[in-house]
């Protein structure tokens, strides 16, 4: 059976690589030392509650379509995290089968359902400014968790014993 | 679901990895059908059995629990 939808198998390490390499530094970037960083740049808003004359935040004061200054570095790391990570996730086995389509579907399954009790549980139990670093480890947590549940799956495939 | 590819392979004297490139999956996979993990589509059952020159019902059968 025939697959279209995944990405062709050379792009795998690369993608890895960029999707490791990206991570690890939107990580930095969340972290203290990440302010050093920074990139300011003039953005395009489509919704925004930054002040265009002070450039400081201004609670309720929303604003649709317009220009602000923001510093870009995070929103470079997040284009690449998710691209390479979509690419990583979804390119094909070097020995793409049929075995290999239901092992992804089930790591895919289990990833969701297991990313969304941990979504949950936080939802319930953190509360406060914290609530933050939860959103936003929410938009790449289900890559994650099926990139590792998926390789984890493919290691004990790849290594199954030879009963001959 | 059991099947008896390991006797059908032992007679025509095949590995698990000619079989599995002869039919085009993985090694693998071959080894997993055998060990009863992995239940093949009606396509590779189809393949199969048409490789060892029987039906799929010679090769594969049901156990009460399916």
């Amino acid at each position: 059976m025939k697959t279209s939808y995944l990405f062709p198998h050379r792009f795998k390490a690369v993608s890895g690589l960029v999707f490791l390499v990206s991570l690890v530094l939107l990580v930095v970037l969340y972290t203290a030392i990440g302010d050093a960083l920074q990139i300011n740049a003039k953005v395009f808003a489509l919704v925004t509650d930054i002040d265009v004359a002070t450039d400081n935040f201004i609670f309720g004061d929303i604003k649709y379509f317009t220009w602000v200054t923001n510093s870009i570095t995070d929103e470079i790391c997040m284009l690449f995290v998710l691209v390479s990570g979509i690419v990583f996730a979804f390119s094909k086995e070097k020995h793409e089968d049929e075995m290999v389509q239901s092992i992804r579907l089930n790591s895919l399954a289990w990833a969701t359902i297991a990313n969304y009790s941990i979504l949950l549980l936080c939802y319930l139990f953190v509360y406060g400014f914290p609530f933050t670093n939860v959103l936003m480890a929410a938009m790449f947590s289900q890559l994650i968790i099926f990139i590792l549940l998926f390789r984890y799956k493919m290691y004990r495939f790849y290594t199954l014993q030879d009963e001959e | 679901m059991k099947n008896n590819l390991k006797v059908q392979r032992a007679i025509h004297n095949l590995t698990q990895q000619d079989l599995a490139e002869r039919i085009g999956v993985s090694r693998q996979t071959i080894n997993a059908l055998e060990a009863g993990k992995y239940v093949p589509s009606t396509v590779l059952a189809l393949k199969l059995a048409k490789l060892f020159d029987k039906t799929v019902n010679e090769i594969f059968e049901l156990e009460p629990e399916d």
